[in-house]
């Protein structure tokens, strides 16, 4: 019975409080990177300003596990002006390609669905941050292990939701059952649907394995920074394999043929120095 | 792909270069080897001398590896569950693999080189000695040969079977590039190493130039064929400092040149022979590429 | 409709209920306001005006309202209009409107300056013969002086009708108006229009919410009368679902204003003894302050202050001494928070108690306030973090500019640290009157202490101090009742023991009998012979019996929900609830459905013969009936009763004295009894609606370090509108020093449009420098098309955005905004005009670099 959230952004309100509820149960800090300190009130300010609409984050991270986007779709006349918001974060693939890339047996998936890393078992060798298709798992200097949202595994395995699902005023996230949840969507996708927004489309039924954090779009995935097609990477390992044997076989036969011993003297074309 | 998906941090002076050191000593390894299957004693000096360099280069590995992770002292997570302290074994992650693989072809290289000291008397402890036999031979040249090709290959299939838009766009033929230019810079290594100890008299030239040759032009093909698939997503490594170490370190002078100078080589008259040092400076030249085409292809992974 | 507010961002959890709406029901959300907000992106419309026109597009869509076919059509409109306000009710005859006077209204004092509201006066019948002959108590003071009804033409085609007047008032707001003034296209205007008209009437209706968008303006009071007449046309007040929501600045402002920590108000709004009015005896305030409302329940005035007093000054206070009113302080001006720092400037004021406020950061003329500290003696300072305020006199830009040195500032500052939030017991009360419960989780660290210990301290203190003085002046001090130790019970708990009682605090805020303290049920048992007292009457049944904070009750249902919390007054949730009936006591639909009149039920009186009375008005969802609840809706009130007995079945608004709701206000506000538009005191063009500029009795300082820029001075073209964000919280001393807040929005910005970005060559990421008279500050460029340029009466008009949460202290700095704008108000509550003033900007940072 796995568990997971459904992140309506057609109420997002672009609040950010997800972000902070998340910073504040799982004690994060500030993301180092943002600060600098400054030299006249000697303590640490922050300077991450981006000019990117309202999105200052700019990106998941060892400390930001929630990360809200601000995409500002207006047309050069305004008569088209649209401000989405999308709360991203850990989608708990169910073919996860962090947890696949693992060589230690730190990222493992608990009785629950949720993907978490034992950060008493990771030696922060790097391998699954860029084995996530959607750029979520980081890595902490401080800790010197890799960080992202555990779909709050305390509080979900004592019957408490996840504290972002708790903090959203508008119920855009909503924790549960993914099967609970998965109906909950197709029914808010037809309402909206019936209500002209063609383009409404669920992100996570299919992709990676099924997302057990699984969002509601207005318009294609890709004005939301996700993947259209996201492949999980190890699905063409057979293929690199495969290419790679080949190139292995290759050289062998290569080395068969040059050094064979032969029957025959070897005298015309090859010199040996005395 | 999602240019979005994060570049995981690795420094060229660890990662790249455990790349390199890695298919430096697999390559030598698998040239020793193979000669000894397939050549025998025609073969022995190439042999003798890839056995030779094979594991020290191999112990230089390790600590490559090891000094670029985030918890090193936690290195033997790699091989046992930290929680069971049962061997850890994840087949679907070329890092898992490539460490156990790591871990026979370097006991093999081990035997391989142990083996070497007896058999030139420079070991005479009669326990090790007893180890020297010639069917044990055969069975570590098999056994550590296979590993060895996967030593050299596995560290292309780490990179392009991940979502960096470069690396993925690559796939699948890293790895093959991998295996090729170890072969290269593993003979460029046997090269160096008998020039050092003035054994060159004793190489059969042709032979192995005829490998050489085989092998440089199957890595040029592939350097190439790799730029191409990955049409609009190789873009890092046609600017900067990642295209003139790709370009002109690993393409011209590292595969193109010494080709060159391979091929004149093969083309000359039994009389004329290209001079010991010029062997040398392909064999540098080789190796130098070898090098720049790991760090220009990892470092260009995370720009 | 959200306007003057930027709802989903800074009441995100309230704005849940309309996204709730739209998304559950169908309802339609609209926005209208210069920038294209967070807001204006969950809502179906947005309507782009620029900063201080509200008025031009109300009063356009209260004339298209009035102008349709279908309000002239459906009854629903004409029965509630007619029976629920004073459109039928007949004005002054030497009453003159702004259509006769270019802008202006009869009655302007020579000078200019100050209006005389005679002629704004109703017509009225002839007084009534008193109901008593002598005055033994103040209440009889009140019925000697009931006055004549007021006269009405309820066809409304008398022109001195209200209704008459107030159409040809609004007759010149069009579409075409708003295009040239609002520089809102008029097909934008009028999809806003119809869906109000659309969605109000029997079966539905419309909400308007605002916010400080609409307060903060030289006009902010008469654009939300301009709301208040559209709803009241509309039928939409005292109707679920309709109504002007204000969505209070700050959390629980509410209560701060219900327990008047404003200067000009007593606790339950009553009025302040004021120096400055005929209020020099008790009987000389109550005269003064109830006559003109005695006919509203504010009849009940003498019994709010008699009580009130009570609770102050318990057993000291008596009939014989007037309840202590002679020695209650008497405000002598405007002692709001702009002339206090102007008297701060001059050097009139010698100490100041700042807390949980940060007028470095957060005061108009910021530069002004900070200088004006320097004149202090002293100041104490209660917050959670070192503030600017408090850090002005070693670090601020006018210490590191040199322009004040540390060394010649005698101003000694204390700063005392404060509770968080967890850390105090009490009740919020919200923005929709709702007291609710607050439970103290933790005691604060070291010595940091709630502001109720403080000021509890405070006073014990002082008393202590002058409990052997003999000076008169003294006497309300010494005789402060101020009985808030807490019970054992309540202390055991805590390592802070001398925490005053929150229950007891609460409890003589409901109000108790003042012989047993048992707590009042209801405010209908307040007298005024100072056997009850009570220090809020509106608040009383909030602790309807001893040991019981109904604040503290949680039961919700999906609608009124009148178990959750308590609602003052007398949980009321929706004010004016009568008009949810018709005129026959009916519910207007059954849809619409609250409160309606039932014949049959058993009233609970018995009539002469001792038979049961029948007939009551009812609310099956157990919402409070803001009505006398056994008042047929046919009943006649009487001529010369008050309150309850001059109002008859049909004045739903029972607080006017008129029962009715004012379409046209004839006394209480000083700028108009209709809202017209003027253009905000500093504007880039001149008054395209009438010859005065703006508001002509606008409250000014016209003091050294306060300059004004002329009207469309072409030094400062450019509209500024400042504003806050979710991340952050004010001036910023609660968000800026938390890291988690501060990286969300680290650095202060400023949101312009393309075309002036281009304009000016500013590029977005880069810096740029906004200018007034006043001083002269940097920002990061934020360039939107959110952000858009208006075009007023065939001229570009520019407008940015700044939000002002920025200052010198925490994580996340910046600088202050608030530098920028001037000391101008609204003239009836003093409330300055931050939304919307003029400026220059320029590409590059303040001292000249990029």
């Amino acid at each position: 019975m796995a568990k997971g959230m459904f992140v309506d952004t057609s109420v997002c309100i672009g609040c950010k409080a997800c972000q902070v509820a998340c910073k504040e149960w799982n004690g994060l800090q500030g993301e180092p990177a943002h600060f600098r300190n400054d030299p006249v009130s000697m303590r640490p300010v922050a300077v991450n300003f981006t000019g990117n609409s309202y999105d200052n984050t700019g990106a998941l991270g060892a400390t930001d596990w929630r990360h809200v986007r601000f995409i500002e779709r207006f047309s050069e006349d305004r008569s088209r002006a649209r401000w989405y918001f999308s709360s991203d974060s850990c989608k708990h693939c169910g073919d996860a390609g962090c947890l696949n890339a693992c060589p230690t047996g730190a990222i493992i998936r608990t009785g629950l669905g949720n993907v978490t890393v034992q950060q008493d078992v990771c030696i922060g060798c790097k391998y699954c941050i860029p084995s996530c298709p959607f750029g979520v798992i980081s890595f902490s200097e401080g800790t010197g292990t890799v960080h992202k949202c555990t779909l709050c595994n305390d509080r979900i395995h004592n019957g408490l939701g996840t504290a972002c699902a708790k903090a959203c005023p508008t119920n855009s996230i909503r924790y549960g059952d993914v099967a609970d949840l998965r109906r909950a969507a197709n029914a808010r996708l037809e309402r909206l649907k019936s209500l002209g927004y063609g383009q409404a489309n669920i992100y996570g039924y299919d992709e990676a394995g099924g997302l057990n954090v699984f969002y509601l779009f207005l318009e294609p995935p890709a004005v939301y920074g996700q993947p259209e097609r996201p492949v999980v990477p190890q699905r063409r390992l057979p293929g690199a394999s495969a290419a790679t044997i080949a190139g292995a076989v290759a050289v062998g036969v290569a080395a068969l043929v040059c050094f064979r011993e032969r029957g025959q003297a070897e005298g015309k074309d090859e010199e040996v120095d005395k | 792909m999602n240019p979005e998906v994060h570049a995981p941090g690795w420094e060229w002076y660890y990662v790249a270069m455990y790349f390199f050191v890695g298919g430096v000593s697999a390559g030598a390894y698998v040239i020793a080897s193979l000669a000894e299957l397939f050549g025998g004693e025609k073969h022995r000096e190439v042999s003798r001398t890839g056995y030779f360099i094979a594991f020290p280069l191999i112990l230089l590995a390790p600590p490559l590896l090891i000094a670029d992770l985030g918890r090193p002292e936690r290195f033997w997570h790699l091989m046992l569950y930290a929680r069971s302290g049962f061997p850890s074994f994840n087949i679907q992650s070329p890092l898992s693999v490539g460490s156990w693989a790591l871990l026979v072809y370097g006991v093999m290289a081990l035997l391989s080189f142990l083996d070497n000291m007896v058999e030139e008397g420079k070991v005479r402890n009669a326990p090790f000695a007893r180890f020297y036999d010639r069917r044990p031979r055969k069975v570590y040249a098999v056994v550590g040969s296979a590993a060895g090709f996967f030593v050299a290959g596995y560290t292309g299939v780490v990179l392009d079977v991940t979502a960096r838009p470069l690396w993925a766009a690559t796939d699948p033929l890293v790895g093959a590039l991998f295996v090729a230019s170890s072969a290269s810079t593993g003979a460029a290594a046997i090269f160096l190493t008998m020039a050092a100890y003035k054994t060159l008299p004793k190489l059969h030239r042709a032979a192995f130039e005829r490998f050489d040759r085989f092998v440089m032009i199957l890595e040029l093909a592939l350097a190439l064929a790799v730029v191409l698939i990955a049409g609009k997503y190789a873009a890092p490594l046609l600017r900067g400092i990642n295209a003139t170490m790709f370009w002109g370190g690993a393409v011209l002078a590292g595969t193109i040149v010494p080709l060159a100078a391979n091929w004149f080589a093969g083309r000359s008259a039994p009389g004329d022979r290209i001079s010991d040092n010029i062997v040398v400076l392909m064999a540098v030249l080789v190796l130098l590429g070898g090098a720049l085409l790991r760090i220009s292809l990892v470092q260009a992974g995370q720009v | 409709m959200i306007m003057g507010s930027n709802m989903a961002e800074c009441h995100p959890v309230a704005f849940r209920w309309p996204l709730k709406a739209k998304t559950d029901h169908g309802a339609v959300l609209m926005h209208v306001d210069p920038r294209f907000t967070r807001t204006s992106a969950m809502c179906d419309v947005h309507a782009p005006i620029r900063a201080g026109t509200d008025i031009v597009f109300l009063g356009a869509v209260i004339n298209h309202v009035i102008n349709s076919e279908r309000w002239n059509t459906d009854p629903f409109f004409r029965e509630y209009v007619v029976n629920f306000t004073n459109a039928a009710t007949l004005v002054n005859r030497d009453f003159k409107d702004t259509e006769d006077l270019n802008g202006l209204f009869s009655g302007m004092s020579p000078d200019g300056k100050k209006y005389d509201n005679a002629t704004w006066s109703y017509q009225r019948e002839r007084p009534p013969r008193p109901a008593v002959a002598g005055a033994e108590t103040l209440t009889d003071l009140l019925l000697q002086r009931v006055p004549g009804r007021p006269r009405t033409d309820p066809t409304l085609s008398d022109p001195r009708t209200v209704f008459r007047i107030l159409k040809r008032h609004y007759s010149r707001y069009t579409p075409e108006l708003v295009e040239k003034v609002c520089g809102c296209p008029p097909q934008t205007f009028l999809k806003v229009a119809k869906n109000l008209l659309d969605n109000s009437g029997r079966d539905r209706t419309s909400n308007i919410t605002y916010a400080v968008g609409w307060t903060q303006h030289t006009v902010g009071v008469q654009i939300i009368r301009t709301a208040a007449i559209l709803q009241a046309l509309l039928g939409n007040i005292g109707r679920p679902g309709g109504g002007v929501l204000a969505l209070r600045g700050h959390a629980t402002i509410q209560g701060s204003t219900d327990i008047a920590t404003l200067y000009h108000s007593l606790p339950g709004y009553l009025n302040m003894p004021d120096a400055r009015k005929a209020h020099d005896t008790f009987r000389d305030f109550v005269l003064t302050e109830a006559v003109p409302v005695a006919t509203s329940y504010w009849g009940n005035y003498p019994k709010f202050a008699v009580s009130y007093f009570k609770a102050q000054f318990g057993d000291a206070a008596t009939k014989e001494n007037d309840y202590g009113y002679d020695y209650h302080p008497k405000i002598t001006g405007d002692h709001s928070h702009l002339p206090m720092f102007v008297d701060m400037m001059a050097g009139k004021i010698k100490g100041f108690l700042v807390m949980g406020q940060n007028p470095a950061v957060g005061g108009q003329n910021a530069r002004f306030q900070r200088k004006a500290l320097a004149k202090l003696d002293w100041m104490v300072v209660r917050d959670l973090y070192e503030t600017e305020t408090s850090a002005f006199w070693r670090n601020s830009p006018e210490i590191r500019s040199g322009e004040l040195k540390s060394a010649d500032i005698k101003t000694e500052v204390f700063f005392l640290p404060a509770a968080g939030l967890p850390e105090m017991e009490g009740t919020f009360t919200n923005t929709q009157r709702l007291i609710q419960k607050h439970d103290k989780a933790v005691d604060p660290p070291g010595d940091a202490r709630s502001d109720t210990w403080f000021s509890w301290h405070l006073g014990k203190r002082l008393k202590a101090l002058y409990a052997d003085s003999k000076h008169e002046r003294d006497w309300a001090i010494r005789n402060l009742l101020w009985d808030y130790d807490p019970e054992p019970a309540e202390a055991a708990h805590w390592r802070i023991k001398d925490e005053p009682s929150a229950y007891k605090i609460l409890k003589e805020i409901n109000g108790y009998t003042f012989a047993d303290r048992k707590p009042l049920p209801t405010f209908a048992v307040l007298k005024e012979d100072g056997s009850t007292a009570c220090g809020a009457w509106i608040y009383t049944g909030v602790v309807p019996e001893e040991g019981v904070n109904r604040g503290g009750s949680r039961k919700a249902d999906d609608w009124i929900s009148p178990g959750w919390g308590f609602a003052w007054p007398a949980n009321r949730h929706i004010m004016y609830n009568r008009a949810s009936a018709d005129s026959r006591g009916n519910p207007w639909s059954d849809r619409k459905k609250l409160v309606y009149w039932d014949p049959a039920a058993d009233s609970g009186t018995k009539d002469a013969a001792g038979k049961p009375v029948f007939g009551k008005w009812v609310a099956p969802s157990g919402e409070g009936i803001d009505f006398q609840p056994t008042k047929a809706p046919g009943f006649k009130g009487r001529e010369n009763g008050l309150g309850f007995d001059w109002l008859s079945g049909n004045d739903a608004f029972i607080m006017r004295p008129d029962g009715k709701a004012w379409l046209f206000a004839p006394a209480g506000l000083v700028d108009g009894p209709l809202p017209a538009h003027y253009e905000p005191y500093e504007s880039p063009v001149e008054n395209l609606v009438y010859g005065q500029q703006s508001n002509p009795v606008a409250k000014v300082w016209n003091v050294d370090g306060n300059p004004y820029h002329k009207v469309a001075d072409p030094s400062y073209p450019i509209v500024v509108s400042t504003y806050r964000l979710t991340e952050h919280h004010l001036s910023g001393t609660m968000s800026r020093n938390l890291p988690w807040l501060a990286e969300l929005m680290p650095e202060l910005f400023c949101e312009i449009s393309p075309e002036l970005a281009a304009e000016k060559g500013i590029r977005n990421g880069g810096y740029v420098t906004i200018r007034t008279a006043r001083a002269e500050i940097e920002a990061r460029a934020l360039v939107t098309r959110r952000m858009r340029p208006f075009r007023i009466g065939g001229k570009v008009v520019h407008e940015i955005g700044l939000p002002w949460h920025w200052g010198w202290q925490g994580s996340a700095n910046g600088d202050v905004v608030n530098n920028l704008s001037s000391l101008v108000a609204d003239p009836n509550v003093s409330i300055h005009e931050g939304k919307v003033f003029t400026c220059d900007v320029r590409a590059g940072r303040k001292g000249g670099a990029a």
